[in-house]
């Protein structure tokens, strides 16, 4: 009996208004309302991650314009309304089974359903049931954010009809599908009011199930059910809800009479057999369009706005004339995989199924933009499923993801990779439990505060449930975190876990938990003066090494990154930009390290170069104060390419979690004051050893020549810091040879390295550099003479290799 | 509903267990519970582990124990709640037939299933029927037609205005020469008598050009609304759209006129971004000039041309509006005037709306201003205004098709305005909120706003009151638009600021002050600026190159009528509204010109900019 119906359609679309709050829309705190639409958004997110075999799993909710809820779920089969055909008995008692079975696990999860009803009742041809859009009553607040009201008519249990009603009208309305089953629809022809009224007659009745088929004429019908149907139909449609039984007593009761057996259905392969997340995010990335195929079944409508203005707003909001409110439209719209299986035809069977020690092939696709990238179906189905593979391993497969996610993350599974990425795993569900994030303390006032100032153009965190989740992460992560205190900033820091991880609340504040001290070592203590100084200290030393010349400007013009840095490095640039953003700069930060955030604060700087330039102070302050766009996808490649390019020690910090080194060839710590006075970052003797051999430095030594001439590294060249006159920033002033040599060094792109006998002359000359405009200037940690104890190989003495030639 | 609302209750957890050393010696622990309780309970036994100092050990016994004892008290809880209501309706406590009524309604009005059948009403039909016209190649000849039309009705108003002086200048004669002899040849009851008379002449013509001119627009109405529905059904006759030789190309060619300069208007426009972290730009145009002026179609040059604008968006989602200052009546409207120069095919007549607003305002108006009048006998002060009076910050709201504008927001203002200092609560700003977010739920994405509040110069509005006063406004509209966009309507895409015309001098203050201190850039940055300006042609080759012949005349013919009433729009802006008007163009969105699995499109989607390159400006 199995028809090519079957597979046809995937997924189904239904859509609905929210409703409109009335009148002047300010809510106690003096905010504008939440739109309903956002509440009803946040709500739902909990449904999609429902999983279970006799539920239809939610795809999406959209908010539309004006309101609109579109909501896609999985569908199949053909919904009971839809069946002409009459079923047996036990057909209807495994029919019933599964209908329990899912609505025990709804129970279970504190979702009432309450618009259980013949056409949301979805069974296909081998028998196989799942209900459809079951979180209607759920995700809209129990009907409060809609204008219409739920469920239909005939389904409705009597204490509904009278505004009550909990979990057991549900088992009513079960109940009735299964009489209806039985003995053929009730109540047919009738309107809606006649209907209820006889419901609510039926509080009279002994026993209403034999009452209603009375009624129908059908009480000959109703005696040829089985006897066991019979009575469990009968424990269903009890008037007093404490009488019924649960969805846990009727499954109970009805296994026990079920003789039919599901035929095993073979799992498909190929392109069905992936998760079915997974083929909505194709689908529509292969150009489907959810609200097209709505509008084509009339399910929008686009009426002329012109046509409904309203034609007077007084004062205090109330609006005259205008819209009426649409109508609640039942139908749904189905959707096929037609266009993806065009689109993915050509995928050979084998590629759905990636080996972890495969070779993996290289897509054209790669040296494409990120943001192009996410939107490539076949790029994306190569990604997905690669990723899907590796994060079934984690943590096993940590270092692959981390390879893997350096060429990029697929916006599906990113907090997937987050978290693999910061290290998360173990029971993070049971440690957060125990969490206290109730009771109240005295940073409360201030997180009530931040949290509606907190990425609210995000829809998801704009609600009431996006408002409550964020405030529990941030209490708890304080609760942990007792060393530290709640500086603004923490609000946006969590924002992007929070965003990625919305149902997941353990797992947002596991990332965050783990974020924090990985790149934000120490910056929410109470006093963090320290740390920021350093922090800040470093990263001009940065823009000094990278960008000489806007360094030299900002110095100038005494614009200091005090004035515009800190939000940045304190959120890690999540104060600053809009999520979108957010991820892709994360996803770096996530892979690189904690020295990247420097280089994007270059990286930053470095595209609002030309206007920085053109700009005195108060322009400045004025740019900085609101941020212009910043092309995030090209800050972030030259943030990486500089952090990489960059050696190591330069951008070392003392306030990191990292163990302090020993060894002396890596050390380049000085005293905070020092740094702070220091324009060029210091070198440690290791990186200048591996970049000497890798003929990548240029050694500028500005001794004496007396005792350059003594003994020298190899391939440097002398410029005697008495000789230099500090004033005249033109290269050419020192020299012939060495102009050349510097500016041939600059070129290449070779790392200057001052060498000195002391420090003060080294910090001095390398100012000079840098006002120059030479990039890449940095000083050999304690000079000559360390170098000399721990790397005599490198000297020569010139004098000799002269008198040699 | 008449059903109690549903109270929540707090129930006891109680909670024994024996102390380590003996067995009898229990503690007790109560633990009030909300029911029905919204939170985890494992963390709640977290909590009072805690709290209390439980033994460990005990924990899991106390998650088995809270969560059973909250599922069953839930459970309680619902069914008590309706075991009573079913009670009640068993002793018939309850009213049934209201209950009942109320499902009745609102599964009426709201479900489509048990809703009254209702077709499509005429006016859609009719939107429906010339939205698609103007999008076709018929546009040229309705905009001709309805031109000829409007040109009708001015040559009738100017022979009204013409007859009407020549009439008053003979009577003002007659007058005179009566006045002469009086005393000696005229009484004054003759004098009388001959005013009454000519009064009575000048009310039978201006009666007569009146019924004239009524039935004019109401035969050109009528006309027109035929005529439309024929071609379109031959329109649609027509299998296969050709582009004949009448096609809008060809007999509408980029005509001088239309790129010649408008007549000289202090204006200037910016780009403004606003939000935190997600920045939404939008357009702010500062121009002086008077709003009528802005309101009205421009028959200086081609006006078939002028009414393209208007025409091709007034059944679409990007609706011009403008907000016009007016005190109390609405049949005072300052816009009746012009709203009557030409006849409106397709909404009614401006009086007839005007007319339809009082009726409907009279009672939420009276009942509010009741309500507001009781408050203000309580706080001492008595308000002697009229009881149907609409109040400063009122407004009403007409919709025109014979304009440059399609809504109107008419916003009552008083006299409080002309002082200096107003505060952002004041109602002409709260009215100017209302507007702002009326438009935004309504697709209103460009509008003109009265950035002074007031219509003319006056002599108190120094420039220093000017610029503060344009301060205010800004900032506060700045926030409206900002807090309207939250709501999930059209975005306001452009603002137009417009300052009265008489003064360049404010003109210039403001726009340094927007300069200076709102952070605005000019929307133009020179280069891209002088590409718009020589490839408005260039880009109309492009895109028929681009084989999208209608659409792309469309489509260029308002980025050439952009030029032509001088809105800088940034290149970027400019092309990113030309895909949006194609796609909204027609309802055949499957020629949509860029399809979603076209590289160029995601393109597009990911720079919104790109396209400026691809088409070689």
């Amino acid at each position: 009996m199995r028809d090519d119906n079957d597979d046809k359609y995937v997924f189904a679309a239904c859509t609905y208004f929210a409703k409109n709050h009335p009148g002047e829309t300010c809510g106690s705190n003096g905010l504008p309302l939440t739109p309903s639409s956002i509440s009803i958004l946040g709500r739902a997110q909990r449904l999609l991650n429902i999983e279970h075999p006799n539920l239809c799993t939610y795809l999406d909710v959209i908010r539309g314009k004006h309101e609109r809820i579109i909501v896609v779920t999985e569908v199949f089969g053909k919904s009971l309304e839809e069946w002409n055909t009459k079923f047996s008995f036990d057909e209807i008692t495994n029919i019933g089974l599964q209908i329990a079975k899912g609505m025990v696990f709804l129970h279970k999860q504190n979702i009432i359903h309450r618009t259980l009803a013949d056409d949301n009742v979805l069974v296909d041809s081998c028998g196989r049931v799942k209900l459809f859009n079951y979180g209607m009553y759920y995700m809209t607040g129990g009907g409060s954010d809609v204008p219409f009201p739920l469920g239909l008519p005939r389904y409705l249990s009597p204490e509904t009809i009278l505004n009550g009603g909990g979990p057991a009208a549900d088992v009513w309305t079960f109940g009735i599908i299964l009489l209806e089953l039985c003995i053929g629809k009730l109540w047919h022809n009738l309107k809606s009011g006649p209907i209820l009224r006889r419901i609510l007659t039926l509080v009279h009745a002994a026993n209403p199930a034999e009452r209603i088929a009375r009624e129908h004429d059908c009480f000959e019908a109703y005696k040829l059910v089985p006897d066991y149907l019979r009575k469990v139909i009968e424990k269903c449609l009890k008037i007093y809800p404490s009488e019924r039984a649960t969805f846990e007593d009727l499954v109970e009761e009805l296994s026990q009479n079920n003789v039919k057996q599901l035929v095993d259905v073979k799992k498909p392969r190929g392109l069905l057999g992936c998760k079915l997340q997974y083929l909505y995010y194709w689908w529509q990335l292969t150009g489907g369009d959810i609200q097209a195929e709505l509008k084509k079944n009339g399910l929008i409508k686009n009426s002329p706005p012109i046509l409904s203005m309203p034609i007077a707003i007084l004062l205090d909001g109330c609006t005259v004339g205008g819209k009426s409110g649409a109508l609640f439209d039942r139908r749904i719209a189905k959707y096929s995989l037609n266009l993806l299986k065009a689109r993915l035809s050509h995928i050979p069977p084998q590629d759905f199924y990636p080996l972890m020690h495969e070779r993996r092939k290289d897509y054209d696709a790669v040296a494409l933009p990120k943001i192009i990238r996410e939107r490539d179906t076949e790029y994306q189905f190569y990604r997905l499923l690669w990723f899907q593979r590796l994060l079934h391993g984690y943590p096993y497969t940590a270092q692959y993801i981390r390879a893997e996610a350096e060429v990029d993350i697929p916006p599906l599974v990113r907090g997937d990779v987050w978290a693999a990425l910061l290290g998360v795993k173990g029971d993070i569900e049971e440690q957060y439990e125990r969490i206290d994030k109730e009771t109240p303390t005295p940073t409360d006032r201030q997180i009530d505060v931040d949290i509606p100032r907190c990425h609210q153009y995000c829809w998801l965190l704009c609600g009431p449930s996006g408002h409550r989740t964020l405030k529990r992460l941030l209490k708890a992560w304080l609760l942990t975190n007792p060393q530290y205190v709640y500086w603004q900033g923490l609000d946006s820091l969590t924002a992007p876990f929070l965003y990625l991880n919305f149902c997941n609340e353990a797992r947002a504040f596991a990332c965050l938990s783990a974020f924090v001290p990985k790149f934000l070592h120490k910056f929410f203590l109470k006093d963090n003066s320290a740390v920021i100084k350093e922090y800040l200290a470093k990263f001009w030393q940065m823009a000094a090494f990278h960008e000489p010349e806007l360094a030299t400007h900002l110095h100038d013009i005494n614009f200091v990154p005090e004035l515009f840095a800190i939000p940045w490095f304190l959120t890690m640039f999540s104060h600053v930009f809009p999520l979108h953003k957010i991820v892709h700069l994360w996803d770096a930060l996530l892979v690189e390290g904690p020295s990247l955030p420097l280089f994007m604060g270059v990286g930053i700087l470095r595209q609002l170069r030309d206007t920085l330039l053109d700009s005195g102070f108060n322009e400045c302050i004025l740019l900085f104060s609101d941020l212009p766009e910043i092309d995030i996808g090209e800050c972030v490649k030259e943030s990486i390419e500089m952090c990489r390019s960059s050696p190591r020690s330069i951008s070392f910090r003392r306030f990191t979690n990292e163990s302090a080194i020993k060894d002396p060839m890596d050390v380049v710590e000085i005293p905070l004051e020092v740094l702070l006075t220091e324009i060029s970052p210091r070198i440690s003797l290791s990186d200048f050893f591996s970049l000497t051999c890798q003929d990548r430095c240029c050694v500028v030594d500005i001794r004496s020549n007396l005792q350059y001439d003594k003994s020298c590294i190899e391939g440097s060249v002398n410029v005697p810091y008495s000789g230099v006159h500090l004033g005249q920033h033109d290269l050419k002033s020192l020299g012939v040879q060495p102009h050349k040599v510097i500016t041939d060094a600059v070129k290449q792109k070779k790392t200057i390295v001052i060498a000195s006998a002391e420090d003060e002359t080294a910090q001095l000359f390398s100012d000079y550099l840098v006002k120059c405009s030479v990039p890449r200037v940095c000083i050999l940690h304690g000079g000559i003479s360390a170098l000399h104890s721990h790397v005599p190989s490198l000297f020569i003495s010139p004098l000799k290799k002269i008198g040699s030639k | 509903m008449t059903a109690e609302t549903i109270r929540n209750a707090t129930k006891i957890f109680k909670y024994f267990y024996p102390t380590c050393t003996n067995e009898d010696i229990l503690f007790k622990l109560e633990v009030p519970v909300e029911i029905p309780y919204d939170g985890s309970t494992r963390e709640l036994v977290q909590r009072v582990i805690n709290m209390f100092h439980i033994p460990v050990y005990l924990e899991e016994e106390l998650n088995e124990k809270l969560a059973h004892f909250v599922s069953e008290e839930t459970k309680d809880f619902h069914n008590k709640r309706d075991e009573k209501l079913l009670n009640q309706l068993k002793n018939s406590e309850l009213n049934v037939e209201g209950i009942v009524k109320n499902w009745e309604k609102l599964f009426k009005e709201n479900v489509v299933e048990f809703a009254e059948q209702k077709g499509t009403s005429d006016e859609e039909v009719f939107a429906a029927a010339y939205h698609k016209l103007v999008h076709s190649p018929a546009l040229d000849t309705i905009l001709q037609v309805e031109n000829s039309y409007a040109k009708t009705v001015m040559n009738m108003l100017k022979s009204r205005d013409e007859d009407i002086q020549k009439l008053t200048k003979s009577q003002t004669e007659e007058m005179e020469e009566k006045m002469r002899l009086l005393n000696t040849g005229t009484t004054e009851e003759e004098i009388n008598a001959l005013a009454a008379k000519h009064f009575e002449e000048q009310s039978l013509a201006t009666g007569r050009w009146d019924s004239q001119l009524d039935a004019l627009k109401h035969t050109q109405r009528a006309t027109h609304r035929s005529w439309l529905m024929t071609t379109l059904e031959q329109y649609q006759g027509e299998t296969e759209l050709s582009t004949p030789s009448n096609s809008p190309l060809a007999t509408f060619p980029m005509e001088p006129t239309l790129l010649a300069a408008p007549k000289p208007r202090l204006e200037e426009s910016f780009t403004i971004h606003l939000g935190s972290q997600l920045k939404q730009t939008h357009n702010i145009r500062l121009v002086a000039a008077d709003m009528l002026d802005l309101c009205a179609v421009n028959h200086d040059d081609n006006g078939a041309a002028a009414r393209l604008q208007p025409a091709l968006a007034l059944y679409s989602g990007e609706l011009a509006g403008a907000v016009v200052l007016a005190d109390s009546s609405p049949p005072r409207s300052p816009l009746v005037r012009l709203a009557a120069s030409s006849t409106e095919h397709h909404f009614d007549d401006i009086n007839t709306q005007l007319r339809r607003i009082v009726d409907a305002l009279r009672h939420p108006v009276e009942r509010r201003n009741l309500e507001r009048a009781q408050q203000e006998r309580g706080s001492g002060s008595n308000s002697s205004r009229s009881r149907r009076a609409l109040r400063t910050g009122d407004v009403y709201i007409t919709t025109h098709s014979n304009l440059d504008v399609h809504v109107v927001f008419h916003l009552v203002v008083d006299d409080s305005l002309k002082s200096g200092d107003i505060t952002s609560r004041h109602p002409a700003i709260l009215g100017l909120r209302n507007i702002l977010k009326a438009a935004c739920c309504n697709d209103v994405t460009s509008i003109y706003i009265p950035l002074l509040l007031r219509d003319e110069i006056t002599e108190e509005m120094t420039a220093a009151w000017c610029v503060r006063r344009g301060e205010l406004v800004l900032k506060c509209v700045k926030g409206f638009v900002l807090e309207a966009a939250g709501g999930g309507g059209a975005e306001l895409r452009t603002l137009h600021a417009v300052l009265p015309a008489a003064a360049p001098a404010v003109f210039t203050a403001v726009q340094y002050e927007l300069r200076t201190l709102h952070a605005v850039l000019p929307a133009a940055a020179p280069a891209v600026f002088t590409a718009v300006q020589v490839s408005v042609c260039a880009l109309c080759t492009v895109l028929l190159c681009a084989q999208y012949t209608v659409r792309a005349v469309h489509a260029a013919r308002r980025a050439a009528r952009r030029r032509a009433r001088g809105v800088h729009c940034r290149a970027v802006a400019d092309t990113y509204s030309l895909p949006r008007s194609w796609s909204s163009a027609s309802p055949e969105e499957e020629r949509s010109p860029l399809r979603p699995s076209d590289a160029r499109y995601k393109y597009y989607r990911a720079e919104n900019c790109i396209i400026v390159d691809e088409l070689k400006l």
